[in-house]
């Protein structure tokens, strides 16, 4: 009797193993789901963020293979709607992306505010979050617990800037901050003159000039008069022509110039001319032209994952079937769906706990980059910005020094 | 006593819809947020048509009154938090704080903007909200431009599940109850002396006073008890709901315009209207979402005209030329 009851048990244990390791092998693909903005005030950034994922989700399937779960090599899928950039749209999308679709992560939409109106749903749901488009870091502080970031926090644009200055001429510390008032940019404020701080810069000059502004003269008579080495500043495309024709206009020279969200758009330079452009520097969280490649990887002990820069800029014009250039959102988005594969392939499921702390543990670098976060809140450590500078009408990467297309001209050229 | 209950007939089509929709959501796996989003629109067109379809008045800037209510519940919570002891009450006294900013911005507004007519009212509502916005972010107060983000303390002061079930249900729960609340105000002005005033109002104003009628009394008691709904909408369904305000995201005109499409689409001035609309427009944004993502709006912007063609006084306004001397009458209004 005893015999038959053991052999009942371990007849049952046989069955349950053999469900459970036929449940893993019954998955037949791996969803990625995205609100995605392809209509309203974030429609060009949607544009490109579908690009990226389009391009990498291509690579992985064709090129890779397919995400390797259980033995067996799994085609990603890719279902996206459009929430118009509204709060109201995410969060209907997202429940039906989770529900309805069984998506296995999703991907946010773009800006601060937009990824915070789906982080509560995504948290309902237990769902991995990834962010490729939301820089505040206080979406960090707000204690979500799937949630993950892919680009850079805002605080830390001009962290490198700031590290350049200091590689190349230690001796410039006296620094001037003049940002928009936008949560954005008083982010970016707020950790440059952290950072400064912490190097031992000097900062003389901290405004920040309203939204919309037309006339920054006052602002920049009064920065003039404090005689700064580097000015770090910006917010947007139409204010960063401004301050740097008004800092023209009244021949202020430093020996550096960064602009946030407007040196580093093609349109800057032919908007401005050579004479105001020449030598200005944008912070950026990827530019074509970077150098990041799996020899790269092995010399800073990462691992590599994804197409080179070459490949994902044709992937990305082959999934828009368009030929523009990718910008960083769509480099950011891309390195998502190549920060999900690793860390579903390191932890061998697509349970969403396990993917969630996978992707906690997870370093590695692609064409974007490198990509860290921290465990606890799921803020991106790991990435940092490239800083890249006009000269003579081309963008030429100056910073880190790995990615580097180019060497720094400082001090930057008089207007 | 029947008398005074049969006037309230026509709330139990606007209710029946309230609550199919609910049990729609309720029940069927994935639907809730679907159902909630049209509450949304139903709700705030119910209450932006006890102003605009009774008076006449088309209030370009009702956004303010939503973007208020989403202020007052967010600086609830953000500063009342910290007191773990007053629990639940945090989100009473963030409503309270939405009613109390609506309340005083309406009688504000009502003050300034309603002593002018036609385009010049528009104007200064949409003047007072714009002032409004940037006036926050000029002066830096409730957090500036930067907003209020206050998930992570509601979490710190209810707990995680908690927060959980008020952000994806209850939120959405009681813009319901708003909706509900709106359907019967609207019908009890219109079955009351307030109404018949507005009405008067609507029709010739001037002829209206000359009678007797006190029309600013009537115009800000409806401006008021509009704004208020509009900011109990704004309260739940994006301060509660979503755990932030940013100033550029609230006081946004697109959703006026949204309140005045909704209430076209169904009938201004009628009960059931504002509800179809809402059906209507809620409905063919999220399919057309679904169905071809990025293209939704071609699609709508047709779909939108036809009806009105169609539809000139709205569904509902031509419904109810239809059901004339018929049993279904006393329910169309």
């Amino acid at each position: 009797m005893k015999k038959r009851i053991v052999l009942l048990v371990i007849g049952f244990a046989a069955v349950f193993g053999f469900l459970l390791a036929t449940n893993a092998l019954a998955i037949d693909k791996v969803v990625i789901g995205h609100p995605a903005c392809l209509s309203g005030k974030y429609a060009k950034a949607g544009e490109q963020a579908i690009g990226g994922v389009k391009a990498c989700i291509d690579w992985v399937n064709n090129v890779y293979g397919g995400v390797l779960v259980a033995g067996k090599r799994i085609p990603l899928k890719y279902k996206y709607y459009d929430c118009e950039s509204k709060k109201e749209g995410v969060t209907s999308l997202i429940e039906r992306l989770i529900t309805v679709d069984k998506v296995n992560v999703v991907f946010s939409a773009y800006s601060s505010g937009l990824t915070l109106s789906g982080a509560p749903v995504a948290e309902r749901y237990n769902m991995v979050y990834m962010d490729h488009g939301g820089a505040s870091d206080r979406i960090f502080q707000q204690g979500f617990q799937y949630i993950v970031q892919t680009i850079g926090p805002g605080s830390k644009y001009h962290v490198g800037t700031l590290n350049m200055f200091d590689h190349f001429d230690p001796k410039a510390k006296k620094i001037a901050l003049a940002y928009e008032d936008s949560e954005f940019a008083r982010m970016t404020m707020g950790g440059a003159e952290k950072h400064a701080k912490k190097l031992g810069k000097k900062i003389v000059f901290m405004r920040t000039y309203p939204k919309g502004v037309t006339d920054l003269t006052p602002l920049l008579s009064d920065m003039k008069a404090k005689k700064p080495d580097i000015v770090l500043g910006g917010g947007h495309y139409e204010d960063g022509q401004l301050f740097a024709r008004q800092m023209s206009d009244l021949d202020i020279n430093v020996k550096g110039l960064s602009l946030v969200a407007s040196a580093t758009l093609p349109a800057y330079y032919k908007a401005l001319g050579g004479n105001i452009a020449e030598g200005v520097l944008g912070p950026s969280h990827w530019e074509y032209g970077v150098t990041f490649s799996p020899e790269g990887a092995m010399k800073v002990g990462l691992d590599w994952i994804g197409p080179g820069q070459d490949e994902f800029v044709k992937l990305f014009k082959k999934a828009l079937g368009k030929d523009i250039t990718p910008d960083y959102h769509a480099a950011e988005a891309g390195a998502q769906v190549l920060a999900y594969v690793k860390a579903v392939e390191n932890m061998n499921s697509i349970d969403q706990d396990k993917v969630r702390a996978s992707l906690g543990k997870l370093k590695f670098m692609s064409f974007y980059g490198g990509w860290d976060v921290d465990d606890k809140t799921g803020m991106q450590i790991g990435h940092s910005m490239v800083d890249m500078q006009w000269q003579k009408g081309k963008r030429v990467i100056v910073w880190p020094l790995e990615a580097a297309t180019g060497k720094l001209i400082y001090p930057k050229p008089k207007f | 006593m029947k008398k005074n209950i049969v006037k309230y007939y026509p709330l139990i089509p606007v209710l029946a819809v309230y609550l199919i929709m609910f049990l729609i959501g309720f029940f069927m796996p994935g639907m809730w947020q679907m159902v909630a989003l049209l509450a949304f629109y139903c709700a705030l067109g119910q209450s932006w048509n006890i102003f605009m379809g009774m008076t006449g008045y088309v209030d370009f800037g009702y956004v303010t009154f939503i973007a208020l209510g989403t202020y007052g519940m967010s600086l609830g919570i953000t500063y009342f938090s910290q007191f773990e002891w007053l629990g639940m009450g945090i989100i009473v006294i963030g409503l309270i704080l939405a009613m109390f900013l609506a309340a005083l911005a309406a009688l504000l507004e009502a003050a300034i903007a309603l002593r002018l007519r036609g385009a010049y009212f528009a104007i200064a509502c949409i003047g007072i909200n714009e002032g409004l916005r940037y006036f926050i972010e000029g002066a830096k107060i409730w957090g500036g431009s930067e907003g209020l983000i206050f998930f992570g303390a509601l979490t710190q002061s209810l707990g995680r599940e908690t927060v959980n079930q008020l952000t994806t249900f209850w939120a959405d729960f009681s813009v319901f109850v708003i909706a509900a609340l709106a359907a019967f105000l609207n019908m009890h002005y219109m079955r009351s002396k307030i109404g018949y005033a507005l009405t008067a109002v609507r029709e010739d104003e001037d002829a209206a006073k000359v009678m007797g009628v006190n029309t600013t009394k009537y115009k800000t008691l409806a401006f008021l008890t509009s704004g208020l709904l509009g900011a109990a909408v704004g309260a739940m369904a994006w301060g509660l709901k979503l755990g932030h305000v940013y100033p550029g995201d609230v006081f946004v005109i697109h959703y006026t315009i949204e309140c005045i499409v909704v209430v076209l689409l169904g009938g201004a001035g009628t009960l059931l209207g504002p509800v179809v609309g809402g059906l209507i427009y809620g409905l063919s944004k999220y399919w057309l979402a679904i169905i071809m993502p990025g293209f939704q709006l071609l699609i709508f912007a047709p779909i939108i005209i036809i009806i009105i063609v169609a539809f000139p006084e709205g569904v509902i306004g031509v419904l109810k030329q239809r059901v004339k001397r018929t049993a279904l009458e006393k329910y169309i209004v």
